[in-house]
């Protein structure tokens, strides 16, 4: 294939080092420490990557070599990302959340032989299956609490690579650009491990030429300089958080600033008030129902400010869908709107100073776009997954729900005779590794089976109906895409995440995953007495509530394609359930299977 | 299903500005020993204090049998029968130990059951006997927490509200004072409402309990299941899994199933 280059680099690490040498001293991130947001600038950024890659050469990492990061995101995990590159070797990011057994299956999988861990809790998680991994070198610690005393032959403090790295470079100044200048396009340099959600997940061979292809985006189609902030908070073993918060930034200088926690991403959004938003819907649909709790909090006055103003807002928004342009009055009333009420919501959720938002992973409710537009707010769109890297995009000014947009330069889209979405894109991966038989059903003739169902409008617009093997066909021969209908769902302040299940069944039924701050607030204000979740969700009140929000979605609906019966998941489940995917979307098949007795309980009679 | 004897519903209180109290509902049987875990902070004492009216809701109701006795008067609130025992051995210092149990008793006007109540005191704490005259100031903690316990009993409640009565005790004095509290519930009938930090022994004694943590209900159920979670386990009795180091400073995350 055709290589991609930006400045004539072909690799990230060349265009890493020229990059970081035009930027000199201005930020490239920011990390909270001890409550007070610290600055790295890309000249330090480069010196650790360097450390880091010099240290890997010292110990013998040889071209091709797999290292492992098992880490949350901090600032560390990018200075050995782009370490272990300029040495030559391929990244592969292990889920914090993951635990023993499956971090096994990566390691062991993908041969590591270099392994990075967060923390005490990480490495633990190594030292419970060193064993099974004979291949396993050496593994560095970012943060050495907790294990003063500790003694291990392979397990060093990252401190130790560092000054390892800084020993090497005095005696073999010129071997990291060696290194770097040797680099090709075609070369692996990232694996990404997908939460396959049958058996164990396979690893996504990503090349360089995939990395700058993702790079070469913005500022085109996404609108990012060196001016922009974004918040990192979605795990970087995500190519969506690795596009955003690794490789573009690296491209074109965009400052990234590290969440505390994933529980504090809001608190942190209205401190930063980042510039660029990329989240997935479940964090969109957080902001809308926060600002629909605070409401019902707020003043008579303050209630009848937001409904009016939403209501202003919402009409100027359907006539900016509809395509006709609102009136100078709809302007004026708008901008009025805007001053008394939308500014003061923005500048609440971190939205006030934003230009660029954007919403993939998942499909997102239109409903939700429409709010997010009558507050003045236009989302776009991405589409894309780990194999083909992100491909499509809705425009600026576009403003066409439902769809995922057309496709960006140098990739092609085509339907498939089953109505599958077929890519062949400059930037797809190169297989999975260990897998020829599973890359060989995917990668059909260069094009990408994605394994999604959508169509092409005549402008050349994607749109996802749902996933292929998702399509619910009930016992009466119907065919029905669930995801339209979770969506809908979720649009619910009470409902956090819907699983629809109908698969060869007589009528439809899901499984709801309440959303808990809210629907504690609703409890509260109507005093309906609770303990912890489990009581929670066994109050008939709540079922009750849950049952009306259905009611409402199914209005919507065909009579076929109404939900009939649900049941609440009355587990407060978090990251490290395997219910859930790391961006917490409900796992389908997994699902159905653990709460299979649930399930039959809605169909007996 | 019969009315509790106490019930909290999504009780919320504040102090000043600050949340204390963020939607708790809890309820106590006739009969029972109910006790209450948290850490510091978790707002348990709060939660005693908002029974007893000393603290008024903001929202929610306290229930006794059924009737609405939220934001009343503490001193209303101990006539129908509720008995606090605050935490730290709050005794009358310049008083004997004899008054102090009359302070107990101080709303009741039948005398004959008062002296038999005395009685009743110095058999289940037979240390006060010996020490009815002397000021409380200076009884040892020990006999002061029997003192306080003995002052809640004398006012001869339906309900006696413990707050953290092992605090400050030494391990065997502990187990006396929990004998104690069991004797009360057992041949007295008396039902116990028992906030606690040490865990171990307050699920020993209560047959249910429900877990605090900043300000809200995180777990609830029979004293012996939760004796049996995971979490309980770790966060309340200390017993780690021993990890592959030998030690762990890292805790897991609470999920409270």
């Amino acid at each position: 294939m055709t290589a991609v280059t930006i400045d004539g680099c072909e690799t990230l690490p060349q265009v890493f080092l020229r990059k970081c040498a035009e930027r000199g001293a201005s930020v490239a991130m920011r990390e909270k420490e001890f409550g007070i947001w610290q600055s790295i600038s890309w000249q330090q950024y480069r010196e650790f990557a360097c450390d880091v890659g010099n240290g890997l050469l010292s110990m013998g990492l040889q071209r091709g070599d797999v290292v492992s990061i098992q880490s949350e995101d901090c600032k560390e995990w990018l200075f050995a990302d782009v370490g272990i590159l300029l040495a030559g070797g391929v990244v592969n990011g292990v889920y914090a959340t993951y635990q023993a057994r499956q971090v096994e299956h990566t390691l062991a999988d993908s041969r590591t032989r270099f392994l990075f861990v967060e923390d005490e809790e990480q490495l633990d998680k190594y030292l419970e299956i060193q064993d099974q991994l004979p291949a396993i070198e050496a593994v560095f610690v970012f943060d050495w609490q907790g294990l003063r005393g500790f003694e291990h032959a392979l397990v060093k403090p990252i401190e130790d690579l560092y000054a390892l790295g800084r020993e090497y470079a005095k005696q073999h100044p010129h071997d990291i650009e060696e290194c770097v200048s040797k680099g090709r396009s075609e070369d692996l340099a990232v694996l990404i491990y997908t939460s396959g959600t049958t058996g164990m997940p396979k690893g996504s061979m990503l090349s360089h030429r995939y990395i700058l292809f993702q790079m070469q985006l913005a500022p085109d189609y996404f609108p990012l300089t060196e001016k922009d902030e974004i918040l990192t908070y979605l795990p970087l073993c995500h190519v969506a958080e690795r596009v955003f918060s690794g490789w573009l930034p690296i491209a074109h200088g965009t400052t990234i600033n590290f969440a505390e926690s994933p529980e504090t991403i809001f608190q942190n959004l209205q401190e930063l008030s980042p510039t660029f938003v990329f989240a997935v819907p479940r964090v969109w649909e957080k902001f809308y129902s926060r600002i629909t709790t605070a409401m019902s909090e707020a003043t008579w006055v303050g209630r009848k400010a937001y409904e009016l103003a939403l209501k202003v807002g919402m009409r100027r928004a359907e006539k900016l869908l509809a395509g006709s342009t609102p009136s100078a009055a709809d302007d004026v009333l708008y901008e009025i709107a805007d001053r008394l009420v939308f500014r003061n919501i923005k500048k609440l959720l971190g939205l006030d100073r934003v230009h660029g938002l954007i919403s993939g992973a998942a499909p997102i409710s239109e409903s939700l776009l429409k709010w997010f537009l009558a507050l003045g707010l236009t989302l776009d769109e991405a589409y894309g997954q780990t194999e083909t890297g992100i491909v499509t995009m809705t425009r600026k000014g576009m403003l066409r729900f439902g769809t995922v947009g057309p496709a960006f330069a140098n990739v092609d889209i085509k339907i498939s005779a089953e109505g599958e979405i077929l890519i062949r894109s400059l930037g797809q991966f190169n297989g999975y590794l260990n897998l020829p038989e599973k890359t060989a059903k995917t990668v059909v003739d260069g094009w990408v089976h994605t394994g999604d169902v959508g169509v092409l409008d005549e402008e050349g617009n994607l749109s996802i109906t749902d996933r292929l093997k998702d399509i619910i066909i009930t016992a009466g021969g119907k065919n029905i895409t669930p995801s339209l209908i979770e969506n809908e769902l979720k649009f619910s302040p009470y409902i956090s995440d819907a699983v629809v299940i109908g698969d060869k069944r007589k009528y439809l039924t899901c499984l709801v995953m309440i959303d808990r701050d809210n629907v504690e607030h609703y409890a509260q204000t109507n005093a309906i007495p609770f303990t912890d979740y489990k009581s929670l969700c066994g109050r008939s009140e709540i079922v009750a509530l849950i049952g009306n929000s259905i009611e409402q979605v199914n209005k919507g609906f065909s009579s076929v394609e109404s939900i009939k019966k649900f049941r609440l998941i009355n587990i407060l489940l978090t990251a490290e359930d395997e219910e859930l995917t790391p961006t917490m979307k409900l796992k389908r098949n997994f699902v159905s299977k653990k709460y299979s007795k649930l399930i039959e309980s809605m169909y007996s009679p | 299903m019969t009315t509790p004897l106490l019930e909290l519903r999504n009780i919320e209180t504040f102090y000043g500005p600050i949340m204390a109290i963020r939607g708790v509902s809890l309820q106590v049987f006739e009969g029972e020993i109910v006790c209450v875990l948290g850490a510091n902070g978790a707002g348990k004492t709060t939660l005693l204090k908002t029974a007893t009216g000393a603290l008024n809701s903001s929202k929610g109701q306290v229930l006794l049998q059924g009737k609405e006795i939220q934001n009343r008067d503490p001193d209303w609130v101990a006539r129908q029968g509720i008995a606090h025992v605050p935490e730290g051995r709050e005794v009358f210092p310049l008083l004997t130990v004899e008054e102090n149990l009359m302070m107990g008793a101080y709303s009741r006007r039948d005398k004959e059951a008062v002296r038999a109540d005395f009685d009743a005191v110095y058999s289940y704490f037979p240390p006060l006997r010996d020490l009815r005259g002397r000021l409380a100031a200076y009884l040892s903690g020990g006999q002061q927490q029997m003192l306080a316990i003995g002052r809640g009993y004398m006012s001869k409640p339906r309900l006696l509200l413990l707050d953290e009565p092992s605090l400050g005790l030494s391990p065997t004095l502990v187990q006396d004072i929990f004998h104690i509290i069991t004797r009360l519930n057992k041949e007295e009938g008396l039902t116990i409402l028992l906030v606690e930090q040490n865990a171990n022994v307050a699920l020993q004694v209560s047959q249910r309990g429900y877990v605090m943590e900043v300000g809200g209900m995180v777990m609830d159920g029979a004293s012996d299941d939760l004796l049996k979670s995971d979490d309980i386990k770790e966060f309340y009795l200390g017993k780690k899994e021993q990890g592959i180091r030998g030690k762990r400073r890292w805790k897991k995350r609470k999920t409270w199933r």
